[in-house]
């Protein structure tokens, strides 16, 4: 069966070690701009964490013009291709949670992508198993 | 389901395998091979107009004939034999730049780039016409690839350019300024203010974000993609910041009326 990326935002403490290893996979430095998960403060128990929702029918998907986005069927993430995205952000207006960002230098788009099925590094880092994969 | 054929070809003396209808350069790219490129994305279809990508093939049947191609256009061929990089290619993507530099003398991306290949100085005349576009046909590909085919080129040889129909504000352009970011060379100009944008002679009004007021896309591109995608127009009228911003809201209102149990995982990914 597929895994699922699980949130439980009790068990947030907001330390956004999530964000940083997110930055480190992807982007190979720390930067927290870059990271495709992001999480709020709002004092214990209620810290959230948001992330792509990989929704079914997806609006990013809907709108980009040259097919950049498509859904990887073995982790059900949806996958932007770098090399095909123009860049003209429609996407991430689109997008009616914004979990759909872009890469400040070069407008490509950015998101969650699952880590490609291998165990996401936001879940593999969290040390309050607010972020579990299974 | 069809099985594709598997072509095995060599590229600077190595051997890779490639699918059929896949070209040297994409062979190329997946391998980390570097071939100079000005006019090619992925996304779009290759028209060979820069020649930048030029590659030397040749093959053991072709008796010792070998032949410079456009690498972005040339389908990989069983036994084919590739060289990225020699004298020959090396003059020829020389003067191709240096042709370039003659056109676009103003240009950093062709500066930097003819710079690589030790020309600083144009060996051709200077084009009197000030610009920068090199003629890729980018934009004009990327505008059809958005449904728009608002702008194309017209003319020929020395005359060729990007035009608009009747050098009009073309009446099929929806602004969304696609055009002006994939141009290599920036040749593209267009400006904006939080009430307009302004490109190829249009004055076209922005809808601004519901919410907080930050210009998001011109109406006439909102009308367009709304249409294009079936999504309600209302996708396109906050902006990604505020959309987060609603997202947690609405998780938190829920948390205050304890209607998500406190403890209890949300799942949010399949
Ligand atoms: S990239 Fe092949 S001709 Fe321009």
């Amino acid at each position: 069966m597929q895994k699922t990326l699980t949130i439980t935002p009790s068990r947030c403490t907001s330390c956004r070690t999530c964000e940083l290893a997110c930055s480190f996979k992807h982007a190979g430095k720390g930067g927290l701009g870059i990271a495709r998960i992001r999480t709020f403060m709002f004092g214990e128990g209620k810290n959230q964490i948001l992330t792509c929702f990989q929704c079914d029918e997806a609006a990013c998907v809907k709108v980009c013009p040259v097919e950049a986005l498509s859904r990887n069927e073995s982790t059900g993430a949806i996958e932007v291709n770098e090399a095909r995205c123009i860049g003209c952000g429609l996407c991430s207006i689109a997008c009616p949670f914004g979990h759909m960002n872009h890469d400040g230098t070069n407008g490509i788009a950015v998101k969650c992508d699952l880590c490609g099925g291998d165990e996401p590094a936001c879940a593999a880092f969290c040390p309050s198993r607010a972020l579990e994969y299974r | 389901m069809t099985t594709e054929k598997t072509i095995s070809l060599e590229i600077n003396g190595r051997f890779f395998q490639a699918r059929e209808g896949m070209t040297i350069l994409d062979v190329a790219k997946r391998e980390g091979i570097p071939i100079p490129t000005l006019c090619y994305h992925e996304a779009l279809e290759s028209v060979g107009n820069c020649r930048l990508c030029m590659v030397e093939i040749t093959h053991p049947d072709w008796k010792g004939w070998k032949g410079l191609v456009t690498s972005c256009l040339y389908p990989v061929e069983e036994g084919l034999q590739v060289t990225t990089d020699n004298k020959t290619i090396w003059n020829t993507r020389r003067t191709i730049l240096d042709l370039l530099l003659a056109r676009c003398p103003d240009s950093d991306v062709i500066q930097k780039l003819a710079a690589e290949y030790g020309v600083t100085v144009t060996s051709y005349r200077k084009n009197d016409v000030e610009t920068k576009c090199i003629l890729c046909g980018l934009c004009v590909r990327v505008c059809a690839a958005k449904g728009a085919n608002a702008i194309s080129s017209a003319g020929r040889g020395i005359e060729k350019m990007i035009a608009r129909p009747f050098d009009q504000p073309p009446p099929d352009c929806i602004g969304c300024a696609s055009c002006a970011h994939i141009c290599p060379t920036g040749a593209i100009e267009y400006e904006d203010t939080p009430e307009v944008r302004k490109i190829w002679g249009h004055s076209f009004k922005m809808v601004k974000c519901e919410s907080c007021g930050r210009p998001i896309m011109p109406e006439k591109q909102l009308e367009f993609e709304a249409e294009k995608s079936g999504l309600d127009p209302a996708y396109f009228k906050t902006c990604s910041v505020c959309s987060q911003r609603k997202s947690i809201d609405t998780i938190r209102s829920a948390f205050d009326m304890k209607a998500v149990g406190l403890g209890e995982p949300v799942e949010v990914a399949r």
